[in-house]
């Protein structure tokens, strides 16, 4: 057992607003600034939809992620040998359209314009070529646009639904979507650290925020191609790779990263998971249906005595493990098993997990009235809006079961605060729900308590970041001592 | 300025030292006959007769010795002010000016014109030039130089083959090069066997003189290129074999055809997602 930590996160999607406050905040901290116009390291999808950039999660196309073929991982998108015979062209390398091609306003029009008889107007520009553009496409194209006929009837995850499932996901009336905020799921076997020619991305071995060294990129842009969530961006100005670094400055002085302060919804948890390094490569080669399962049995319980002493061993801190026991992530994943990964069959094992959404049932339009048809008691469930088949491709590489818990259990613990505080549903009632739904009464009150009455530091269990004993994995402390000291940094300058 | 910058200043004064050191003698001293075996041997001899232009025996006894510096330093010059003997001249070369050699000086003409007299003096001069023999030329010859020509044969002493830079008449496919002339009738234009033989004894335009200069083809290997050069100018015409036309379609052609082939190459390389799925959804054929 090689324990190590992973600061890991939960988006809990029941509670997305969809307010891009997060988006907002990211950019304004990291991403405006020259040639990082057009990155989002963190953006919200509306599902049903394509998402950023365009088909992102269809690997067919942009090949991203690890395939197992006879017992062995290997990348999509590259291999030593075709690094060799595509050392001009990366073929699987997305356009700057499939992003969209970033622009601003001609502000300066408005005061400018000479007299005339129409209204002056701020005409779009390219912030890459200046130029004046017809926007074709944007961040955020097709936000809320659950019924688009373009952009969400070619979401892939509708493949494996029913005709009629189809149907009425488009029908007027019924129309369904939710929101999906995405950061880099700092993976366990990340494919972007895989791909990289230069050896310029690595996972910190503290904390498990993969990161991209500025000056070892080399622009090779492999880790583009690579990572299945199209969560590196290659910077056109400065012609290296940038990605999400989980706002790692702010972790190391104790804030939750700027997305998850910011988040209005208060959707976002993190905390750090201990898991087992020598197991990620077995895991990741198991079949597609087994991958939630397996990953789950990765991550380790912080309270079991064994897996204590082999982090300590691992020189994993005190106090990472105690937080670790505390972590809102690890009731999330591996206690209540309501977090699930997102695409896990691109079996890069996402470190990022969703809680699926409870999507309006489905209602019936009779002459006039809406009539909300609702028979047993997790009827609701199946007849949802959004079938849980898509929830499935999404959030559980086609495992519909481990969605339908999920679900069952978030809808057992609304019963069961129904029955407390309305009173419209008998305490048998939601007893039986519960019990049904795989849940004792202590689960459902802390499962209510974490997800709607959570506290900053309910939802943040931010570890000790310990840099200065993260350094020493790399580097000996005492090898520096007496051969530097204080003097000038840069020689004094003189006269002639 | 600091430390480094008076090192560098220091650097740089020795280097420019050692340069005008070493390169100071080699500008004074000037070997006059290489000087004039280099420059002169491809137009004149020296008591062999008439090349391209006249034979240089007793030259000094032709014109005033004032007169000789001052066209050997700029013939062009004599020429445009309608001196009556250099229009002569002129009209004997069949028009070809003299060129003017770079760093040709007073100085330098009075040791060429010392040297021309004193060569003059002799029974059989040094320069009396390349005497080529006046038998026709064997098929063997004429293979040979064709050999010679495009570089089959390496030239003994190195200099590069003459495919390199020119073309000739049957050379075929995409022919020779382009950077210097069609050689295919050469032979007419120098006038025959005598004048070719002089030129490839010293070729001495700018392109050609520091190339052969160093390298200069062996006199046994001038006898197989004249042959070749005048089988070539036998049947008159030129290399039609690829024109500049042809030469662009081919090029086109083959540009092309390399495009289809990487297009193949990279047949499932990752084409635009977002564009696809507006124009088919859309169904319209366009954004």
């Amino acid at each position: 057992m090689n324990v190590r930590s992973q600061v890991s996160m939960v988006f809990h999607l029941d509670k997305c607003i969809g307010c891009h406050t997060c988006s907002i905040a990211c950019k304004n901290i990291w991403t405006d600034r020259k040639g990082a116009e057009y990155m989002w390291w963190n953006n919200v999808e509306t599902k049903p939809g394509t998402g950023f950039p365009t088909a992102w999660e269809d690997q067919e196309k942009y090949n991203g992620g690890w395939a197992c073929e006879d017992g062995n991982l290997r990348l999509k998108s590259t291999s030593k040998t075709k690094t060799v015979f595509n050392i001009f062209h990366h073929p699987n390398m997305p356009t700057m359209d499939d992003y969209y091609e970033p622009w601003t306003y001609d502000y300066q029009h408005l005061f400018n314009a000479p007299e005339g008889p129409d209204q002056p107007t701020a005409v779009p520009i390219s912030m890459v070529t200046g130029e004046l553009i017809n926007i074709k496409a944007g961040p955020n194209w097709d936000d809320d646009l659950g019924g688009s006929p373009i952009y969400a009837e070619n979401d892939p995850n509708l493949r494996g639904l029913t005709e009629q499932q189809r149907q009425q996901l488009f029908a007027v009336e019924r129309l369904v979507f939710f929101y999906f905020p995405r950061i880099c799921n700092h993976c366990l076997n990340p494919s972007c650290v895989a791909s990289c020619p230069s050896g310029a991305l690595y996972k910190r071995g503290e904390d498990g925020i993969v990161l991209l060294d500025q000056n070892r990129c080399r622009a090779w842009r492999a880790c583009v191609a690579a990572c299945p969530y199209k969560k590196t961006f290659f910077n056109w100005s400065t012609d290296k790779s940038e990605k999400c670094i989980l706002c790692y400055p702010r972790l190391e002085t104790g804030q939750a990263p700027a997305c998850f302060h910011s988040c209005v919804g208060r959707i976002r948890y993190l905390g750090v998971l201990l898991y087992d390094a020598s197991r990620i490569e077995e895991v990741a080669k198991r079949p597609a249906e087994e991958l939630v399962e397996a990953q789950r049995s990765l991550i380790l319980d912080p309270h079991d005595p064994a897996v204590i002493a082999a982090a300590r061993s691992g020189g994993i801190h005190d106090s990472v493990i105690e937080s670790a026991q505390r972590s809102p992530v690890y009731k999330f994943v591996k206690e209540w098993k309501i977090a699930l990964p997102p695409h896990i069959e691109f079996r890069t094992l996402p470190m990022l997990f969703y809680v699926p959404p409870m999507a309006p049932v489905m209602a019936d339009l009779d002459s006039g009235t809406v009539k909300n048809v609702s028979g047993g008691l997790f009827h609701d469930i199946e007849e949802a809006r959004v079938p849980t088949r898509f929830l499935a491709n999404l959030l559980g590489a086609g495992n519909e079961g481990k969605v339908r818990y999920a679900l069952r259990k978030q809808k057992a613990v609304r019963w069961y605060r129904r029955a407390l505080t309305v009173g419209d549903v008998t305490h048998a009632e939601a007893a039986e729900m519960l019990a049904q739904a795989d849940c004792s009464p202590e689960e459902a009150e802390a499962i209510y308590r974490l997800t709607s009455l959570c506290t900053f530091d309910d939802r943040f269990v931010i570890p000790p970041m310990h840099r200065e004993e993260a350094i020493e994995m790399l580097a000996d402390p005492l090898e520096h001592k007496q051969s530097t000291g204080f003097g000038f940094l840069t020689g004094p300058r003189r006269g002639l | 300025m600091n430390a480094v910058g008076r090192r560098e200043r220091g650097v740089l004064v020795a280097f420019l030292g050692l340069f005008l050191w070493t390169g100071g003698p080699v500008a004074r001293g000037q070997d006059t006959a290489a000087d004039f075996r280099q420059n002169c041997v491809s137009c004149h001899t020296i008591g062999g007769g008439r090349l391209t232009g006249p034979d240089l025996k007793g030259v000094s006894g032709r014109a005033e010795r004032d007169w000789l510096v001052r066209f050997i330093v700029n013939p062009q010059a004599m020429i445009d002010r309608g001196d009556p003997y250099a229009l002569k001249l002129l009209q004997e070369s069949r028009g070809v000016v003299m060129p003017q050699f770079s760093g040709m000086s007073a100085a330098r003409a009075q040791a060429l014109l010392d040297l021309i007299a004193a060569e003059s003096e002799l029974e059989e001069s040094q320069f009396k030039g390349l005497q080529i023999t006046d038998r026709p030329f064997t098929t063997a010859d004429v293979q040979g130089g064709r050999g010679l020509f495009m570089g089959v044969q390496p030239l003994r002493n190195g200099g590069p083959a003459c495919i390199g830079c020119h073309t000739a008449k049957d050379l075929g496919g995409l022919s020779g090069g382009r950077l210097g002339p069609d050689l295919s009738r050469v032979f007419e234009r120098l006038e025959g066997r005598k004048n070719l033989a002089a030129w490839l004894s010293a070729p001495a335009t700018a392109t050609m003189a520091p190339i052969f200069k160093n390298h200069p083809i062996a006199s046994e290997e001038i006898v197989p290129i004249v042959a070749y050069l005048e089988a070539q100018a036998s049947g008159g015409g030129e290399d039609m074999s690829a024109g500049p036309l042809i030469f662009l379609l081919i090029g086109l052609g083959g540009a092309g055809l390399m495009l289809v082939v990487f297009d193949l190459a990279w047949r499932m390389r990752f084409r635009t997602v977002r564009k696809q799925l507006v124009l088919t959804s859309t169904g319209r054929g366009e954004e």
